[in-house]
């Protein structure tokens, strides 16, 4: 096995010393955009639109990068992952990021991160080069990361049959051949990975295409939200996908719990979850009337049956793994395990918004935010920072759980249940989303904007102490040498 | 007011959820060394899963004949109000509007009788919600360029609505807004 190669170690400390600087650069942005709104602070529209739009790409792309990092650097205990595919990746998406920020902040640009079409070509106030800037930087993303996901595929391939990599064996009794869980949801989350980067590439063809035809083609608006709600949704699943993997992969072994072993029934949920997953994000479109009623009916069913492998299996694995056992705790898997109850929470949020008949009173309500930053920010954020932990960890000092420990997780919860409750109250009262600034006859907007700021700050300081912890044990992986 | 039914079943989902998870990490502190945890482990993970199904199964059941697209299908609106949106104004005519030129009228409509809202944009994507005298949101539909989404609904209560835009826009989307009256 290959796990201990100096060159993984080092290219993983520094993904995740970079993934966690933007992380707070952009907790900064979303607590200016709330401060914003409650009158604290004034922003021209303007900027307030660039810093949502940096704060949404940022964070889609960051929180994908961790879990790949994560999985990557697992996927060495079964097959070997070329460290080049990984450096391509990470230089790509700096190249990416850094592309970005120079099209919002230079450039103007600012759709938010959906770029719903023809947003980007009607984007008033932004300056005429950042929307191909923009897609060219789109592109950088997209290659980096479709390489990067390919690559792991590809070496996922060389050692399992595509039965097998889908654990399709397992169906049987007494299979022979025994596929690692790991494997298994890897292999389902690249899928998806790989789908949603495809429909990227074609809605980019597209977008270029219309650009450099001057007006003789255009697009479809219908499509093109097809398009780029199988991407935005997919991969921002996906890469919650990716942090389960890691969960599946190592809580056992930081738990002094045995390891899951693949069954027939976490086969079956993975793979039904594989197909969930690609066809849930019709529930974007439902108040879009001219969508054929079948898909929105099939957008609410999936919706929820997306919901069955996940609490049956995940959940309930986790669950059973912990109730009435003892349980070596540590900041790890109590990060794990948190982010599992954030993960719910939100989940449960998602179903609610994915009916269609409670979607039309909350469709674009900062219920929307709400439910998904709850199971980002209180459960994939949550995933990936207790591998970054266990990471940093194994190599430099012993896991345990101090007294500083237990008060930043205080932190953690208390601020992300007061900004998430600012979130949920507010799409309750009919506040909607990704307003600068809110009408005089929206009064509960201003009021909750600033209770959401003020916890969201509080859970910016437990990032902070995280970030410290963590950054000053990859910075020694970093200068390591490798005798 | 059915945000507020939402987000006390959300509240309760939360609750439940909150001491579900609560006392599972309670009883691993409390566990010993012989503790042996659940038992019978596929039986329960059947009926656990069989009870999200009924569950989930009766919500879908009871919630899909309700969805805006069934709502007033079979019925016949006694008033249609052509609905035009442009970055970042909205224009509400009795009559068809001319995309070159739009223009509005100002609107008023009758209480208790079904009215048929034909949206579309001129430009980019906007949302066309509505909310009632109390600033509540009842109704919306997507305003998308190349298409016409209809939206019927039947206001019980006199008075003034507000329109506003719940799809984002570019930097005026949150003063898109616009009224009419229900008489």
């Amino acid at each position: 096995m290959n796990i201990d190669s100096l060159k993984l170690k080092k290219i993983s400390a520094l993904w995740i010393i970079v993934i966690l600087v933007l992380f707070i650069a952009s907790i900064v942005l979303g607590i200016l955009m709330r401060l914003n709104q409650g009158k604290v602070i004034e922003q021209s529209p303007l900027t307030f639109y660039t810093n949502m739009t940096t704060h949404g790409l940022t964070m889609i792309g960051i929180w994908f990068a961790a879990g790949m990092v994560a999985v990557n650097y697992l996927l060495q205990r079964y097959v070997k992952t070329s460290y080049g595919v990984n450096l391509f990746a990470f230089i790509l998406t700096v190249i990416g990021v850094v592309m970005l920020w120079v099209t919002t902040y230079a450039g103007k640009f600012s759709t938010g991160w959906t770029f719903l079409y023809p947003l980007p070509f009607r984007d008033l106030g932004s300056e005429s080069w950042s929307t191909p800037l923009f897609l060219i930087s789109l592109t950088i993303l997209g290659v980096g990361w479709l390489v990067w996901s390919v690559s792991l595929m590809a070496q996922i391939f060389k050692k399992y049959t595509l039965a097998q990599a889908f654990a399709w064996q397992h169906f049987k009794s007494n299979p022979t051949v025994e596929t690692p869980p790991f494997i298994l949801i890897t292999t389902v989350t690249l899928v998806g990975v790989i789908a949603s980067l495809i429909a990227a590439v074609i809605v980019i063809v597209l977008y270029f295409a219309e650009y450099f035809s001057h007006g003789d083609f255009v697009n479809d608006a219908l499509l093109m939200k097809n398009l780029i709600y199988f991407f935005g949704h997919t991969i921002a699943n996906e890469m919650l996908y990716l942090g389960l993997a890691v969960i599946y992969e190592i809580f056992g072994e930081v738990s002094d719990r045995p390891k899951w072993k693949m069954t027939w029934y976490i086969s079956l949920a993975w793979n039904c979850a594989m197909v969930f997953i690609l066809t849930a994000f019709f529930h974007h479109l439902y108040m879009d009337f001219v969508q054929p009623q079948a898909l929105q009916i099939v957008g609410q069913l999936v919706s929820y049956l997306a919901s069955i492998p996940s609490a049956a299996v995940t959940v309930f694995s986790i669950v059973a793994a912990v109730y009435g056992v003892k349980v070596r705790w540590s900041i790890v898997n109590l990060l794990f395990f948190l982010g599992v109850a954030g993960w719910v929470i939100g989940g449960l949020g998602a179903v609610i918004d994915a009916t269609i008949s409670n979607n039309i009173m909350l469709h674009n309500t900062l219920w929307v935010p709400a439910h998904f930053h709850t199971y980002n920010a209180m459960g994939n954020v949550l995933f990936s920072i207790g591998f970054f932990y266990w990471f940093s960890t194994q190599y430099v000092d012993k896991l345990v759980l101090s007294k500083l420990t237990k008060y930043t997780l205080t932190l953690l919860i208390v601020g992300g249940i007061g900004f998430l409750m600012a979130f949920y109250v507010a799409g309750a009262n009919s506040i909607p989303r990704r307003y600068s600034t809110y009408p005089v006859e929206l009064t509960s907007g201003p009021y909750l904007a600033k209770v959401g700021a003020l916890f969201a700050t509080i859970y910016l300081i437990a990032i902070l102490i995280f970030f410290y912890n963590i950054a000053k044990r990859c910075f020694v992986i970093l200068s390591a040498s490798s005798r | 007011m059915q945000q507020h039914s939402i987000m006390l079943f959300f509240m309760l989902l939360v609750g439940i959820g909150t001491i579900f998870f609560v006392s599972i990490f309670m009883s691993s502190l409390k566990a010993d060394n012989d503790s042996t945890g659940v038992k019978n482990l596929l039986k329960k993970r059947f009926w656990f899963t069989l009870i999200l199904i009924v569950v989930l199964g009766i919500f879908a059941a009871a919630t899909l004949p309700k969805s805006p697209y069934f709502t007033y299908a079979n019925e016949t609106p006694s008033t249609v109000i052509h609905v035009g949106t442009m970055q970042f104004s909205f224009f509400l005519s009795t009559k068809p509007i001319d995309p070159k030129s739009p223009s509005g009228e100002t609107i008023e409509i009758p209480h208790d009788q079904l009215v048929e809202f034909r949206v579309t944009s001129f430009d980019v994507n906007h949302g066309f919600a509505v909310y009632d005298p109390s600033m509540r949101l009842i109704t919306q539909v997507q305003a998308m360029p190349g298409y016409v989404n209809n939206l019927r609904y039947k206001f019980t209560e006199p008075g003034e609505y507000h329109i506003f835009c719940l799809e984002f826009c570019g930097t005026g989307h949150p003063v898109m807004q616009t009224t009419f009256k229900v008489i």
